[in-house]
């Protein structure tokens, strides 16, 4: 059965990566996994890294590599800030393999209790995600 | 004979040059028009990000007290960050920005304060290395093409170093972008963040002039707790204005190259054409001189 679409602004630093009405969002806020239909009530959410899933209908779905960001729902209205968003396709695995050993080292290699090691955490997290969307399902 | 063909072989290598100049004219100023769609297209996340912020500190009741946002009582380090190009072949560009860091580095040292120098692009690294300054961490590959991870990885560094007490306070010196013939050396503080830059409405949200949550305050869900949103929220926009700062250089870069390829281009005309007279002169001459020579043989024989 079909249900009511809403409009989803997808947001980056670089553009807009996707602008079209949906049935159904979903992608994980910091609290955990979330869902957004249509008419949700006001919201505003810290996002994590992770597969971000824009549901066009049942059987079509947008799925994009979503780094970290913010979802704001006013008036019916989804916006989506992400730092980055990819199509999984378009994922250079070596180079995410590079940067999550990167950010391991920075994190093995840090202070105890610094920001070094919170910053070296927080790219580990996302790299990890990436690497997880990549790997197929 | 000898004169007129080097200065023909000259005018050849001129007029290579003049290619070469007028190729990286072109491609300069198609990247130009890429690199000015790549600022145009942050203005709405930029806007969005403030829009969010302000919303959040209303229902917080205010700002959290983060390390960034918090002014060290002692500002004996001072960090300058330089935004540079990795290329060269752009005027001024480079050496401007090396030029105004280094006048502001010798203004806090009279001040009494030490200096940790940060860089963008290798130019901007080889300077200050080559001045037995070497920076402390220095950022290289992607001054043609920025992305926001660069921004990030940049952003990062320097919050850390203020977060864990090894500066305390960064300036970020950059190419501000005008328009393709004009730049200006722009210097911003970058933190210690001040609160005021975070909650005034900017140019950008009256120019995008998105829509404010419509909803009373009282209904709209938050996750988790404001506080700990705005927690991110404020960071990001130190890696914003690093990322348009980088953006703005590029395309700043990319102006300079045009205009100094043009002026290369018109002086290598101007060359071709006094090598072009003066090979003319040069074969005037010969030619004078044979007749000369025809004359006086004929006159000898008479």
């Amino acid at each position: 059965m079909a249900r009511t679409k809403f409009p989803v602004e997808v947001l980056t630093p670089e553009g807009e990566v996707f602008n079209d009405e949906v049935e159904m969002i979903s992608t994980r806020t910091a609290t955990g996994s979330i869902g957004i239909l249509a008419n949700h009530t006001p919201l505003l959410a810290m996002l994590d890294p992770t597969e971000l899933r824009l549901y066009r209908s049942e059987g079509e779905i947008v799925r994009l590599a979503q780094g970290e960001g913010y979802l704001q729902v006013a008036d019916n209205h989804a916006l989506i800030l992400v730092e980055e968003a990819h199509a999984p396709d378009q994922i250079d695995r070596a180079d995410l393999q590079e940067k999550l050993q990167a950010a391991q080292d920075a994190y093995a290699n840090a202070e105890q209790g610094s920001e070094a090691q919170r910053q070296a955490a927080r790219d580990r997290r996302r790299w990890e995600a990436f690497t997880r969307i990549a790997g197929g399902e | 004979m000898a004169q007129q063909r080097d200065v023909k072989n000259r005018i050849a290598s001129v007029k290579n040059i003049q290619k070469i100049t007028r190729a990286m004219e072109m491609v300069a100023a198609a990247r130009l028009r890429r690199a000015e769609t790549r600022i145009a297209a942050l203005r709405p996340y930029a806007g969005a990000i403030r829009r969010m912020t302000r919303q959040a500190a209303e229902a917080a009741g205010n700002v959290p007290a983060l390390p960034i946002l918090n002014e060290h009582d002692n500002e004996q380090r001072v960090a300058l960050l330089l935004v540079t190009a990795d290329r060269g072949l752009a005027g001024a560009f480079n050496s401007q920005i090396i030029r105004a860091g280094v006048r502001t580095a010798a203004e806090y040292q009279a001040a009494g304060r030490e200096i940790v120098y940060y860089a963008t692009g290798r130019r901007g690294v080889s300077s200050l290395t080559f001045r037995g300054t070497e920076p402390r961490q220095g950022f290289t590959g992607f001054t043609e093409r920025p992305a926001y991870a660069n921004a990030r990885e940049i952003a990062q560094a320097l919050m850390t170093a203020y977060i864990d007490g090894q500066v305390d306070r960064v300036e970020i010196l950059y190419n501000g972008y005008i328009s393709p013939i004009q730049q200006e050396v722009r210097r911003e503080t970058l933190l210690p963040l001040q609160q005021a830059t975070i909650l005034e409405e900017s140019d950008e949200e009256r120019e995008t002039g998105g829509h404010e949550a419509g909803a009373p305050h009282a209904l709209v869900e938050y996750e988790p707790e404001p506080e700990e949103i705005l927690q991110r929220l404020v960071p990001d926009y130190v890696e914003i204005s690093i990322f348009r700062a980088l953006l703005e250089s590029t395309a700043s870069e990319l102006g300079a190259r045009m205009t100094a390829m043009r002026s290369a281009s018109d002086n290598a005309g101007d060359i071709i054409d006094d090598l072009t007279l003066e090979m003319n002169r040069a074969r005037q001459a010969e030619i004078t001189q044979e007749i000369m020579e025809v004359v006086a043989g004929a006159e000898a024989l008479s």
